[in-house]
């Protein structure tokens, strides 16, 4: 099988990131057949997410404004240029990650996936001091939400792989956890979190801003994930 | 330094993002493909369970026996000795859960040869990253054939099996999160992980 064979690709890649993903695949030397093979199940269709229970879809849209939440952080933060060392590093690589799960859980949702809301991250993203800090909060936020919500999950295949995105937060939160100086695991249980506390606590943070800012705000534009 | 840890820091950004992007698309994505036939087992059997936990008994006893050794005979100290210490008190408390879960379903416990694991410091690294990894890959491959009870147990547990994966790779200043979706295991896969380790499985 190869990219030609797939049915009107460049209609459905609309910014080029399928096939930009292709070519960086073959330039990494992957195993070309498995990487289409993982492409042409990524493509996104209207009729995948009507198969996903609406519940489910509920789910998945409430983790994806966590996960736009996550990937604006560390995308500005790695802009923002205050970072060094590990803690670059880290962003980097995490920030790619979240990027990664955004896109994988709208291209499931498809016209189902709620919008990208705007964030001011308030300047933490320009500190790697609280850089840091935020990012613990994030990542152990984000940990409690999948564990609080995993089991409203009714697809089999949709839970394992929230599972799977579960544990990667929970070894982001780790990693963040000891670049800031903190345990990394400070219990045997983790704990669940149930929505209203999650949106609680987001709430607090002052980071979902509703309304576009005004341009008199006395910081210069940020961008905005 | 470990191969797996050298290998982990060559790889570079854009691959990362790549590997990322594809393994979260591709695990996601598959779910589309099962639809309405893909409905979780409204109620799993006791002998289900009993299968599933009694798995996760055999990894989370090792990981104490494992830890214990490498305490007494690896000369651990500074941050390995405070993680392996940190991670034996968590492995106690899983495996005091599973036995009460189980009850005398539970499994005899087997012999363990962990080689030069439990009393090299190189060697402890590796293996202890990789148990974790195979814990994480077999709680979340058997998430989906127990109870709701035990489920929500094991969703409790395999966090923290995932930070202490992250730990020692941050430790070791390897990669602590090297892909965007972790893979599930089946049971032959964690059984043939955990043989390569020195735990009869």
């Amino acid at each position: 099988m190869s990219l030609s064979d797939l049915p009107d690709l460049a209609a459905l890649d609309k910014d080029g990131a399928l096939e930009e993903a292709h070519a960086g695949l073959t330039r990494a030397g992957f195993i070309v057949g498995s990487a289409i093979g993982g492409l042409a199940l990524w493509l996104p269709s209207s009729a995948s997410a009507a198969k996903i229970p609406a519940s489910d879809q509920d789910v998945l849209n409430y983790a994806l404004v966590l996960e736009y939440l996550q990937a604006a952080f560390y995308t500005e933060s790695e802009r923002a240029g205050a970072l060094k060392g590990k803690a670059k590093k880290a962003a980097t690589t995490v920030g790619a990650v979240e990027r990664a799960h955004v896109k994988a859980f709208r291209d499931l949702l498809g016209k189902k996936a709620v919008g990208k809301p705007q964030f001011d991250f308030q300047g933490v993203t320009e500190d790697q001091k609280k850089f840091l800090k935020t990012a613990v909060a994030f990542e152990d936020l984000a940990v409690a939400a999948y564990k609080g919500q995993a089991r409203r999950l009714k697809s089999k295949a949709v839970l394992t792989s929230a599972l799977g995105i579960h544990t990667v937060e929970a070894r982001h939160a780790a990693w963040m956890r000891y670049l800031n100086g903190n345990v990394p695991a400070t219990a045997a249980f983790d704990r669940p979190l149930t929505r209203p506390a999650i949106n609680k606590i987001v709430a607090s943070t002052n980071f979902i801003v509703q309304k576009k800012p005004k341009t008199s705000s006395r910081r210069k534009p940020r961008y905005t994930g | 330094m470990s191969h797996e840890f050298v290998e982990n820091q060559a790889v570079s950004r854009r691959r990362v993002i790549r590997r990322a992007a594809v393994a979260a698309g591709g695990a996601l994505a598959a779910a589309t493909a099962v639809g309405a036939a893909d409905r979780l087992h409204a109620q799993p059997s006791n002998e289900k369970d009993a299968k599933a936990l009694n798995l996760l008994l055999l990894i989370d006893r090792a990981e104490v026996a494992f830890y214990t050794a490498a305490l007494e005979n690896a000369g651990l100290s500074g941050e390995l000795e405070e993680f392996a210490q940190t991670a034996l008190g968590h492995e106690r408390e899983h495996v005091s859960y599973l036995e009460g879960a189980l009850g005398s379903a539970a499994e005899d416990e087997p012999e363990y040869d962990f080689g030069e694991s439990t009393s090299d410091v190189d060697a402890f690294a590796r293996s202890a990253a990789k148990l974790e990894d195979i814990a994480v890959g077999a709680y979340n491959g058997q998430a989906t054939n127990v109870s709701p009870g035990a489920f929500l147990a094991a969703a409790r547990i395999v966090s923290v099996e995932a930070r202490h994966a992250a730990w020692i790779r941050s430790i070791r200043d390897g990669d602590p999160a090297p892909n965007a979706v972790d893979t599930a295991y089946d049971e032959a896969r964690v059984r043939r992980e955990l043989r390569e380790l020195g735990v009869p499985a």
